[in-house]
């Protein structure tokens, strides 16, 4: 039996959003940014992602900037707020964030301007109390992850984003993990940037958006023709761009039946390796991301359990607990962070597969 | 220059294990792993196919890892 089950790496491309894509591909290759009547269906398309994208997420379209990925967003949040506010003002960022987010803020530290990194909880959250010691009116733009990808930690955002205003520093948010699988509303989170990654979400991979909130003073992320509102020059990769709608809104609609089903299946998991009486720590606070498991076995080795579970047919990840840069497994005693894997699930994940990795892990573990 | 130390399977007395029969031991049974099998011991012991094990070594030297050759 073959069971994938890593979809914070990335997901299945959704099959509706394929069949969306293919006219894009084929027929209707029209450039959207041309003036005659062949582009007509490649504008109109592009424009009705876009509008779709931001019901999604309670953005005005125009707030849609679309990007080669999460990656590209991230970059271009950071990079554009520390270039156009050329100040000595700060970055403030946390410590468990996604490498797009911190090697972007190192990048922005090698152009001279000062980064801080929060440290966070034994949960993996970034308490309000930490970034209060950080934040003056000497910050410029606060970074916070809005789900983590090792253990799918959700932060509190909307309280983060409210401290980092009462400061006059902008709030921006790598929410790669998080759009599609939990409910997100930018007016209500009142974040002036949102990263998003298609492939996160049964999207294609090399597409996802930035939303930039109506207002924000950004520089442009790559200069040429006029697309994204003259901000993101390049012909726009149109068929990506109207299947990664199409997979948002589908696991929008049906988000709250996947999230049953996923706890229902995390519950299963650990009920079976407990009952046969492995030792383990779950990691992570109680506020995560459905379907994100990430799991420390005492004695054991990441790397090892990955490899095994491949052999028996079954993917992934590890968790880095030996990587001195991810620090929200550092409160995970020592005999168990190096037994860290990350489970996670995806819809079509079932209780047999559940069954066959429990199964799998106490026959790797208890030999 | 000392010599290495030669390593002999657990389970069949194969003589001289290569160095890629000890790199995948450790991948598969744990760094800290003080027995060892040969290729065809450690498939057996899986229950996976030697083809399978070839495989993963090829993915690691792929990835640079410097306990395979």
């Amino acid at each position: 039996m073959k069971v994938y089950a890593d979809h914070a790496a990335t997901t299945q491309l959704d099959i509706d959003a394929f069949e969306a894509m293919k006219p894009f591909l084929l027929n209707d290759f029209g450039n959207a940014s041309q003036p005659y009547s062949f582009a007509r269906t490649a504008k109109a398309a592009l424009k009705s992602a876009r509008a779709t994208i931001a019901s999604c997420i309670n953005a005005d379209p125009e707030e849609i900037y679309f990007t080669s990925g999460g990656t590209e967003s991230d970059n271009w949040a950071i990079k554009s707020t520390a270039l156009i506010y050329g100040d000595n003002r700060a970055t403030i960022t946390s410590q468990i964030e996604h490498h797009a987010v911190l090697h972007a803020c190192h990048a922005v530290e090698r152009m001279g301007f000062p980064v801080a990194y929060l440290p966070v909880d034994s949960q993996g959250v970034v308490q309000s109390d930490t970034l209060s010691e950080y934040l003056s009116d000497s910050t410029k733009l606060v970074s916070i992850m809005f789900a983590n990808n090792e253990i799918g930690t959700i932060q509190p955002i909307k309280e983060l984003c409210e401290m980092a205003h009462s400061k006059g520093a902008l709030f921006h948010t790598d929410a790669v993990q998080a759009v599609g699988h939990i409910p997100i509303d930018v007016k209500e989170l009142n974040v002036d940037m949102l990263s998003a990654s298609a492939h996160k979400f049964n999207g294609p991979k090399g597409i996802g958006f930035l939303y930039i909130k109506k207002g924000t003073n950004m520089v442009s992320y790559a200069d040429g023709g006029a697309q994204e509102f003259g901000m993101r020059a390049g012909t726009e990769n149109v068929a990506s761009i109207v299947a990664m709608a199409v997979a948002l809104e589908k696991n929008c609609k049906r988000m709250d039946s996947v999230n049953t089903h996923l706890v229902k299946l995390e519950h299963r998991l650990i009920a079976s390796l407990q009952d046969a009486g492995l030792d383990f720590i779950r990691n992570g606070s109680n506020n995560k991301i459905p379907g994100n498991i990430s799991l420390s076995f005492r004695g054991s080795e990441g790397e090892m359990l990955l490899h095994r579970l491949d052999l028996m047919g079954i993917s992934v990840s590890t968790g880095s607990a030996c990587d001195s840069e991810n620090t929200q497994l550092s409160h995970v005693p020592e005999e168990y962070a190096k037994g860290t894997i990350r489970i996670s699930l995806g819809y079509e994940n079932t209780e047999e597969e559940i069954t066959h990795i429990a199964a799998s892990l106490m026959k790797i573990l208890k030999h | 220059m000392r010599k290495a130390k030669k390593v002999s399977c657990v389970s069949c007395g194969k003589e001289a294990l290569e160095k890629n029969e000890i790199g995948i031991n450790k991948k598969l049974l744990g760094e800290q792993v003080e027995s060892f099998y040969c290729m065809d011991c450690l498939a057996d012991y899986l229950g996976v196919s030697v083809q399978d094990i070839l495989d993963k070594i090829e993915e690691f030297k792929d990835q640079g890892c410097k306990l395979f050759e």
